[in-house]
């Protein structure tokens, strides 16, 4: 992943409002999802920084966890700071 | 220039008013009480402003995975323990400033799709499943419901944002997820499970048929299958959530393997009580990933104020997660987790929080004594549950939440009554809840007064206080209706007077059944109300009164889509009486087919994906075992029969009445030919405007004049004329009793439900015009016992009369709104003119009343200049909601309401 990739909703200081914006903890004001994060980003918890995340190669925004024994579907994007499972790649 | 209708009404010197009283001051006037919120529910309450409606797929994500790995286990365990794994993996957000936490989902304003109840509509527009989802007749309703679109509805997609069933925007991230899912549910939502047993009933096409004429609404199975009623906080305040799991694990040892002499169902208690444990258990998650989130954030928070908050937060969680409230705070803290916990649970409509001034009273009286709170302090943390409230989405199909609700969610907060044994139920608490809705001015809670003569005049005058202030709320019940209809209806399950006063409504004006529990706090005892009822306003939705009349005149067709709705009649209708027959009968046959239709949407609702957690918390069925689907709760016979458009209905009996049967002036091919003329005007939908006032004559339209002006003359409702009147209670007496030949699947008869919400919006839109010189695609008249905008020439008086020539206790409801421009009401002799008016139409036997305090011209300058009126709210049918994000057909029937300029 590089930064570019990087959106305000992948960053653990982000307190989503809506589907468009929210507010970063850090700077302590409102920010637009879309639009490029700063140095202070830190990951936020979800399936594609997960180890256990193998995307699909026909769609890489879905993929399958592999931590369980029935190897369910999940996708990319899933938050997952309350997953018993997850474990930073 | 086409000439409107106004002009030619003008010129005509036909009474067609739309101001009563006097004139209006040139001058746009504000309403006379404002206050501002505190600064912390101001701060969030600006922060809603500027939020979207926005969904995810999160908990329907870990639901469903849940729910495919238990594949072949028991329903009830199966359910129980998808809704535990989705709780437990919410992911918890806590905004700065928040005292109150916890939301449906992640976002501010959040919301998702629930895709076991109904999968169609999540699908893209161009996806196969949807278009044959549109092929249903449950999608046409869908066709003609708009949103407004202001505020903070997502009517279309932009950037990574998708807009979905009109009203919601998703990130397009998660959208090839929200397919996946939706599709993991095709054949088995209760939508696609009721489609094929309904498909069993010989007279399915001819329930399509009516779905797609929209002569029904909408169906609440698979859409709303809970709501209108009221929640009972009471198990969850009195035991904690440990003391439940407890009682639940002892009761579970006791029914393991015995039928408890039921052979029916009495083997399910177990299974029952295993459901309730795994659902606590995960709502306890649920809660404790909040207190987990509120520490880290008080762990990384810089701001030693707010680092605080944070700990204090987590602490309130903490031990709310597992034990009885100890102060306020926490009482209401839980009281609202709970009420969004059951909101998880299913989609749901007016789910009220009841009367919660006498519910947290408890906590109220014993802080104050000990000098824990201020009554400040309280007031602030009322405004901030106004906030919570009121950022509640409900997550449903376009033509559920835009045409039936407005985007509204009908959380309803009682107030007065009376307690068991008949004293008034106010208190100091009830004082401050006003007060915090009109410093807090914003649509949820919406507030109802229960309204009773022994309610002193002090707080009566303080919800006058609060209705100055615009909100439309509290709105106006009586309650001695209410406990008289209460005993009628649930007489026969039990209820006795003493209970019948522990009432409260549900949803906008549903009458609904409660139960009094006796709570102890630090060895006090208090007694409380509480929910006690299965959900009302499920059964059969809102009846499109003047179409089925429109159908009796055209032999059974409907001229919008060209189907035979009804087996033809072939009758000439030489009589008044005839007409009559059968309009009858084809209401009858509507209710019928419909009716059960529903029973079967319920019963697949009940077999795979009956409540849970909101069964648990109402009376009895954490006692008996039993959810309710299995009628654990204690009063069932909640089913109803909704109508929309009487007024319009019964004004076109009138007319024909009048000048087809008594004065013969007109044949009945001739109103035929005039309405399907249009009158001579152009449709509503060619005008852009869906109010009477504002439409257009065509080219050549002329000759339709004289007729269209003897049917606006006709005699109208709300004028205390006998003659219409006489119809009116005609109609309402066969209604009522109508109603009580059906049986809902829980073998209880259904009643009469008689409010409109939005309905009369897109309803209206697919009506050609009707006998009372209303015109094609124009609303109908609001509410039941609204008059038609402009027709009420006599004064509120007249109204109360003509409203209450029939007897309104033998319905749920019945709803009456008045426009009432600000300077009518002005000062404290405004203010007692306004009680007395009130006090009039209680007495008279009206159930409910209801005040718009606006200035019309404040209305038409919003709808020009929406970005200025952000805030601006109005009262519709039963609710309050934001100007911006109204329907247009909803708000050009709000600002054709007559204006009142004095009462």
């Amino acid at each position: 992943m590089n930064g570019k990739e990087l959106k305000h909703h992948d960053c653990r200081n982000f307190i989503p409002v809506d589907v468009a914006k929210g507010i970063c903890n850090v700077h302590k004001q409102m920010v637009l999802i879309d639009t490029p994060v700063c140095e202070k980003f830190r990951t936020l918890p979800k399936c594609k920084n997960c180890a256990h995340f193998t995307s699909d190669p026909n769609q890489d925004t879905m993929g399958t966890c592999e931590a369980e024994k029935t190897k369910p579907w999940t996708f990319a994007d899933l938050i997952t700071v309350t997953c018993e499972n997850y474990s930073a790649k | 220039m086409p000439k409107k209708i106004a002009d030619i009404l003008k010129e005509k010197g036909i009474p067609i008013n739309f101001q009563y009283g006097g004139t209006a001051p040139e001058e746009l006037v504000d309403r006379e009480v404002k206050k501002e919120p505190d600064p912390r529910p101001k701060k969030l309450l600006n922060l809603y402003f500027d939020t979207l409606s926005s969904a995810t797929v999160e908990f329907p994500y870990w639901y469903t995975r849940k729910w495919k790995e238990l594949e072949g286990d028991i329903p009830v365990i199966r359910r129980a323990t998808a809704m535990k794994y989705a709780f437990s993996h919410l992911t918890p957000t806590i905004f700065p400033g928040e005292k109150l936490v916890m939301g449906k989902a992640r976002y501010y304003r959040g919301s998702f799709p629930m895709p076991w109840e109904s999968e169609g509509y999540f699908l893209a527009k161009e996806d196969e499943l949807y278009q044959a989802a549109l092929k249903k007749g449950s999608a046409s309703a869908d066709e003609v419901s708009k949103f407004g679109s202001g505020g903070g509805n997502v009517t279309k997609s932009f950037g990574s944002v998708v807009s979905i069933a009109g009203k919601f925007g998703i990130r397009e991230e998660e959208v090839p997820a929200l397919i996946r899912l939706s599709r993991e549910w095709v054949g088995k939502s209760v939508d696609d499970l009721r489609s094929k047993y309904e498909q069993m009933m010989p007279d399915y096409d001819f329930k399509e048929k009516i779905m797609r004429s929209v002569i029904c609404m909408f169906e609440s199975g698979f859409t709303l299958p809970l709501g209108r009623e009221v929640i009972n906080y009471y198990y969850p305040l009195q035991y904690g959530f440990d003391g439940l799991i407890e009682m639940a694990k002892e009761r579970k040892a006791e029914v393991a393997g015995n039928a408890g002499g039921d052979g029916v169902i009495g083997m399910d208690r177990l299974y029952f009580y295993e459901a309730v444990i795994l659902v606590l258990e995960g709502i306890q998650t649920w809660i404790l990933n909040y207190a987990k989130e509120a520490r880290r954030l008080a762990a990384e928070e810089t701001d030693p104020t707010q680092k605080a908050e944070y700990e204090e937060i987590a602490e309130c969680l903490e031990w709310i997660a597992h034990k009885q409230p100890r102060t306020f705070r926490e009482a209401l803290q839980l009281i609202y987790t709970i009420h969004i916990a059951v909101l998880n649970e299913d989609a749901i409509s007016g789910m009220s929080p009841g009367r919660v001034g006498q519910i947290l009273w408890p906590w109220f009286e014993q802080d104050m004594e000990a000098g824990r709170t201020t009554e400040e302090e309280v007031i602030e943390l009322l405004e901030l549950h106004r906030v919570k409230m009121t950022c509640i989405d409900c997550f449903a199909s376009a033509g559920v939440v835009g045409g039936v609700l407005s985007g509204n969610t009908f959380n309803n907060l009682c107030l007065g009554g009376l307690t068991r044994d008949g004293r008034p139920a106010t208190n100091r608490l009830e004082f401050l809840i006003l007060e915090a809705g009109i410093r807090c001015a914003c649509p949820q809670p919406t507030l109802s007064v229960l309204y009773d003569e022994k309610l002193p005049e002090d707080f009566l005058l303080k919800a006058v206080e609060c209705v100055k202030t615009g909100t439309g709320y509290p709105a106006w019940m009586n309650n001695r209706n209410a406990i008289e209809f209460l005993l009628w209806q649930y007489g026969r399950e039990g209820m006795t007077l003493e209970e019948a006063r522990a009432f409260s409504i549900g949803g906008c004006l549903e009458t609904s059944p409660g139960a009094w529990h006796e709570l102890t706090l630090n060895g006090k005892t208090y007694e409380i109300p509480g929910g006690a009822g299965q959900p009302t306003s499920v059964g059969v939705h809102f009846l499109a009164n003047p179409k089925i009349l429109e159908c009796v005149l055209f032999n059974g067709r409907d001229h919008r889509t060209g189907e035979q709705v009804y087996p033809a009649h072939n009758r000439k209708l030489e009589t008044y009486e005839e007409l009559w027959e059968v309009y009858k009968q084809y209401y009858e046959m509507t209710v019928d087919v419909l009716c059960r239709a529903n029973n079967i949407q319920h019963d697949i609702w009940r077999k795979n994906n009956m409540s849970i957690f909101h069964s648990l918390l109402k009376p009895d069925c954490l006692t008996k075992g039993h959810h309710i689907g299995n009628l654990g709760i204690r009063y069932n016979g909640t089913f109803n029969v909704e109508s929309c458009g009487t007024v319009n209905l019964i004004n076109s009996l009138a007319a024909l009445k009048k000048l087809v049967y008594d004065e013969k002036k007109y044949t009945l091919d001739q109103i035929r030919e005039a309405i399907l003329a249009n009158f001579g005007f152009k449709t509503a939908e060619e005008v852009g405007n869906y109010s009477l006032v504002t439409q257009e004559k065509k080219e050549g339209g002329e000759v339709w004049d004289d007729i269209h002006t003897d049917c606006l003359l006709a005699p109208k409702h709300g004028n205390a004329d006998p003659y219409v009147d006489a119809i009116l209670k005609e109609y309402e007496d066969w209604f009522c009793d109508m109603c009580t030949k059906y049986e809902s699947l829980y073998a209880k008869p259904l009643y009469a439900c008689q409010i409109s919400v939005s309905t009369h919006g897109p309803q209206g839109a697919v009506t050609l015009a009707t006998p009372d010189g209303r015109l094609a695609g124009t609303t109908y008249a609001d509410a039941s016992m609204s008059p038609y905008p402009g027709t009420d020439r006599n004064g509120p008086y007249a109204i109360f009369t003509s409203a209450t020539c029939w007897d309104q206790t033998k319905s749920q409801n019945s709803q009456l709104n008045i426009k009432v421009h600000p300077s009518a009401i002005k000062g404290m002799e405004g203010a007692r003119k306004l009680l007395e008016m009130t006090r009039a139409y209680m007495r008279a036997g009206g159930f409910h009343i209801q005040y718009n305090v606006v200035d019309s011209k404040v209305l038409r300058d919003a709808q020009e200049h929406p970005e200025n009126y952000r805030e601006l709210m109005v009262r519709v049918a039963g609710f309050t909601q934001y100007w911006v994000e109204l329907g247009k057909h909803i708000q050009d029937e709000v600002i054709a309401r007559t204006e009142y300029e004095a009462v």
